[in-house]
């Protein structure tokens, strides 16, 4: 799959330019590309079930914000109805459309960002560079699940003892501030032990290597080539001001020139690149499948 | 997770269900809004004057959000609403004067009522589309009561006979008014 | 020359070591032994003797600050000496709790952090992880967060990330203490594994004799701080003094052996030794039996009534119409595999999770309709599976002072010191609680439930890291509370405590309690699950599952 074999570095470049745009130009088609190359591509790697899942969360958060909106933002030159006496405006019904989207779209490609970067390709990204933080991120990961288990168990060890009651929220919060300090005594204690872990195999002498480095690969750099050309080629379109829309107080028309259209088919490709990937290596894996014979 | 995305949901429906509560659900159809009754000028009535100005937006054109340069939201001479005589009633504000005249006239305003600014008083933020920052950063509205900047706000400063009100564009935290202000605002 | 001497040397030797920790008597007096390449050496001592500080001491990287004197030669050439590197790859250390060696969230990167450390070439780093993972089965978990695994895939994970550093020798302090019998038992093989194939020098301090004997060359015995005795495995049980605590803890045989006081004999080792030897010696007494003491009946006071239990909606059941009932003032011990749901029996026991169907009752009335607290006041008591999370002060002492604190009219300083010498953990109330080991915490977290006079004790694996001289001391209080009223369940993987103490035993399988019987019959009609003296004495005799049974069926034949 190409999300596991593209240097991790590629993917982190592709998600930050796809949401930079995302959430920086306000153009209703950009915002379309992002939402639908989000969605279909979260699609393609959780699975329809999840898909659906998800949409039973993210549909009805898209209603509200969408509603939210108008109700309190009453801009815009054409009203429909008065509210208290305040205007419910088509413009602010339809900014709230847009932004319902955009946060959809950054929610989907978050998911999904989430779900390509495990932490195993995080450690692989930072651990090139930056071979501390990637450690250190790494011992984070380690320690926080330890820490709930530490705090469920003292939980319930109090509970048992009849030392934390919980017949209310009054009860628990106290209940809570009492295992605090004791939860600190606790990190403290295991970031001793775990310092001593260290030192003991080594840690602390010159010259530390990194096991978790990988190189850029031919195909890496090819995808990172297109990737940051589509990429570049949008901003350019954006900081020429050839994707600039408004909402207020009229909406504005859909910048059309040569300039936009560049802006517009090089987003639309960045967006549904993964997604064809996703498709291309599906259908290749069918194609070989059919190729095995059956015995 | 599940549970965390569907306790959000819930608290996000319920915080904009009480805040429709508390807010009211008076809803008006635009020609019921601008339906106001406007009291008829008898020889007996007390007036007042109202004018709404932007001219210093002409000054500072580069500055103006692109969204309003087109669409004659600025109108060339600077002048939104003609110096108009209006009738005044009794214990009026500069704040229920604007709102009876945008509502007749049909200007576009947006406020943020008085029980919702930390002053305690009502803030106009836009009036015939321009808004606050429509225009730089020190771009806002602020009125004059014959000629001089009323220590009070819009929503509590009362009128008497005669009083000249004019609701004037800055764009430059009042520093770019015409002379004759300039020795009213800091 | 410098070769020659090193050729020559042991491994290891420790010159007239003595140690002090900062303002204590010494923990360490005069220490003098050597540890040749290849040995598999067994440290052992009760509780206390200063098994740990030593073995802390000969791993450079941890040594405790304090007073000491005395010289450790690695190779003839001081410890001290040694070049970083060198010091940190050729000697490795693995401790007690599996979760505590562990830094990265990744099995992977576990295994490599010691070479990236020592800035060993990525591409090595990689060989030698593919090699030692192959070599541990570790393939399979490879990918897995190192939270994920078990306490016993953990301790390997421990290992294995030092093997990578190729060291010449391996320090492991009570490697198995938090561990499962079987677990235990991989771990050690494992040990005994890397001993002979690899020729790694093994110098590891544990209780766990009866595994440990048959595979060390040479048995350490620490007492106080001193070095009492060296000798091999075989000849320590006639050589320790009579009266010394760690007899208890010798393997099953030598414990037979020891009882019936053959002169002359060669003192077996084995299981397949100690039988070997009763069938030379008393094979006239064949068919000789003990009385099985009938159980008797009693007032129930906890009770599970086909009693349901999964943990999400979709995870398999854990019970399956598990019922069980606790008769007034008995011991119930229930043995069973690991991750069978014998911990999460304890947990809707003591009300902290609730079953899907069916239903508990605890003196008669449903676990549901008492209300949080309700339940420790009429007397329910939990230990739960990590101590340590009984403890929220910085002293032992303070929590102590905080249950009693109600529960026991009048002086609360003074019970909470009549329980400390009853459970003989006096000098540990000053300490703070996370600086105990595993067996010290499990003594107070003991003292703190009996503090609040539980009437229904619920004990998940209450004898984890105690040796077994305390194992005999809690078999007494066991009994002691039993007198006094005290119902007890224990879940445990100690088969010859749980023969000792519990007046019936079950095994938990399958998601049910399975007929519980007396352990006489429990563990005599078992042929794999019990205890190795009944291993031992199984065609010989019948019901001996414990070495004094052995002893008096062997006596009271010879009479």
């Amino acid at each position: 799959m190409s999300r596991e074999r593209l240097h991790p570095a590629v993917w982190m470049t592709y998600y930050l330019l796809v949401l930079a745009v995302a959430m920086f130009y306000w153009n209703p088609l950009l915002q379309g590309f992002a939402l639908l190359g989000g969605m279909l591509y979260f699609a393609a790697i959780a699975g329809g079930r999840a898909f659906l899942s998800e949409l039973g969360f993210t549909l009805p958060l898209a209603v509200l914000v969408a509603i939210t909106n108008p109700l309190f933002s009453h801009a815009g030159a054409t009203p429909l109805f008065f509210m208290n006496g305040n205007p419910i405006t088509l413009e602010a019904v339809l900014y709230g459309i847009l932004l319902a989207g955009m946060i959809l779209s950054v929610l989907y490609w978050c998911k999904c960002l989430s779900m390509v970067m495990t932490t195993d390709r995080l450690l692989t990204l930072f651990g090139g560079f930056l071979p501390k933080l990637a450690l250190t991120f790494s011992m984070t990961l380690r320690f926080f699940p330890r820490l709930f288990r530490q705090m469920k168990a003292m939980e319930a060890a109090g509970k048992t003892s009849g030392l934390l009651a919980d017949d209310s929220f009054f009860d628990r919060l106290r209940g809570r501030m009492k295992l605090l300090p004791a939860l600190i005594g606790w990190s403290l204690e295991r970031a001793m032990e775990t310092s001593a872990s260290m030192k003991a195999r080594g840690y602390g002498l010159p010259g530390r290597t990194n096991a978790v480095c990988r190189k850029m690969r031919g195909e890496d750099v090819v995808f990172l080539a297109v990737i940051l050309l589509l990429g570049g080629l949008t901003l350019l379109s954006g900081i020429l001001g050839d994707l600039s829309f408004w909402f207020y107080p009229r909406i504005s028309d859909l910048p059309t020139g040569g300039i936009s259209l560049m802006g517009y088919v090089s987003y639309g490709l960045l967006c549904f690149l993964p997604v064809i990937l996703e498709w291309k290596e599906w259908y290749q894996w069918h194609l070989l499948r059919k190729k095995i014979p059956l015995s | 997770m599940k549970g965390f995305k569907k306790d959000l949901l819930i608290i996000f429906a319920l915080v904009l269900l009480v805040a429709v509560l508390i807010l009211g659900t008076d809803i008006q159809s635009v020609d019921e809004y601008y339906l106001t009754h406007i009291d008829d000028i008898g020889p007996d009535s007390e007036t007042v004057t109202l004018s709404i100005r932007c001219d210093t937006v002409l000054a500072n054109l580069d500055k103006l959000d692109p969204a309003l340069r087109e669409g004659g939201y600025v109108p060339e001479d600077g002048i939104i609403f003609p110096e108009t005589k209006l009738v005044l009633r009794e214990g009026d504000t500069v704040f229920d004067i604007l709102s009876r005249a945008t509502r007749y006239y049909r200007i576009q305003m947006e406020y943020q009522g008085a029980d919702e600014t930390a002053l305690g008083t009502a803030y106009v933020e836009g009036l015939g589309n321009l808004y606050q920052f429509s225009c730089g950063e020190g771009s806002g509205w602020i009125f004059f009561v014959n000629g001089k900047r009323p220590s009070e706000g819009a929503s509590h400063c009362k009128l008497a006979d005669g009083d000249r009100i004019e609701w004037i564009y800055t764009c430059r935290f009042g520093a770019d008014l015409p002379d004759h202000y300039q020795g009213v605002v800091k | 020359m410098a070769s020659s001497a090193k050729e020559n040397s042991p491994l290891l030797r420790v010159e007239g070591l003595t140690f002090a920790y900062p303002g204590e008597i010494s923990a360490l007096a005069d220490l003098s032994f050597s540890l040749s390449a290849g040995e598999f050496v067994l440290l052992t001592g009760v509780s206390g003797c200063g098994k740990s500080t030593l073995l802390k001491l000969l791993k450079r990287e941890i040594a405790p600050h304090g007073k000491r004197s005395g010289e450790i030669y690695w190779e003839g050439a001081p410890l001290s000496r040694l070049d970083d590197r060198d010091a940190a790859s050729l000697i490795g250390y693995v401790g007690q709790d599996p979760d505590s060696g562990i830094v990265t969230d990744k099995v992977w990167h576990e295994l490599s952090f010691g070479l990236e450390n020592l800035g060993t070439d990525p591409a090595v780093i990689r060989r030698r992880v593919g090699e030692m993972a192959s070599y541990f089965g570790i393939t399979d978990w490879y990918r897995r967060d190192t939270d994920s695994l078990s306490g016993g895939q953990k301790q390997i994970l421990n290992l294995a990330s030092i093997l990578v550093m190729q060291p010449k020798l391996l320090i492991l302090d009570e490697p198995t203490a938090q561990l499962d019998p079987i677990a235990a038992a991989d771990f050690l093989a494992t040990i005994h594994k890397l001993n002979r194939e690899l020729g790694i020098t093994v110098l590891v301090c544990e209780h766990r004799m009866e595994e440990l004997f048959p595979m060390a060359d040479r048995v350490l015995v620490l007492d106080e701080g001193k070095l009492l005795l060296s000798a091999s495995p075989r000849e320590v049980a006639g050589l320790l003094p009579k009266a010394h605590p760690l007899h208890s803890g010798l393997p099953a045989a030598q414990r037979i052996f020891a009882k019936l006081a053959c002169e002359g004999a060669t003192p077996p080792l084995t299981v397949r030794e100690g039988r070997a030897y009763l069938e030379s010696h008393y094979a006239h007494l064949k068919g000789a039996k003990l009385p099985v003491v009938p159980v008797t009946e009693g007032e129930t006071v906890l009770e599970l009534d086909k009693v349901w239990f999964r943990y999400t909606r979709n995870s398999p059941d854990l019970l399956q119409e598990a019922s069980l009932s606790l008769r007034k003032s008995e011991c119930f011990a229930l043995l069973g595999g690991n991750g069978s749901g014998k911990t999460t029996l304890l947990k809707l026991a003591s009300g902290l999770l609730t079953p899907y169907k069916g239903e508990v009752r605890v003196l008669g009335k449903p676990i549901r309709k008492y209300r949080s607290g309700e339940l420790s006041r009429v007397g329910v008591a939990l230990l739960p599976q990590s101590p340590a999370a009984l403890f929220l002060y910085d002293t032992v002492e303070k929590d102590l002072l905080e249950i009693a604190k109600g529960n026991i009219a009048g002086g609360n300083a003074d019970a909470v010191r009549a329980m400390a010498d009853r459970l003989a953990i006096a000098s540990l109330l000053a300490r703070h609680p996370y600086d105990l080991s595993g067996g010290e915490l499990q003594k107070c977290a003991l003292a703190k439930l009996l503090l609040a006079s539980p009437k229904i004790l619920l004990l998940d694996e209450p004898t984890k890291g105690l040796d077994a001289a305390y194992k005999e001391h809690l078999v007494q209080i066991f009994r002691d509370l039993k007198a006094d009223g005290v119902t007890i369940l224990t879940v445990t993987h100690d088969l010859e405590f749980a023969a000792k103490v519990a007046d019936r035993a079950a095994l938990f399988f399958d998601g049910e309690v399975l007929s519980p019987d007396s352990p006489r019959t429990f563990f005599a009609g078992n042929h794999f699950y019990t205890t190795a003296t009944a291993r031992i004495s199984r065609d010989l005799f019948e019901g001996a599952i414990l070495p004094d049974d052995v002893a008096q069926l062997c006596r009271g034949g010879a009479q």
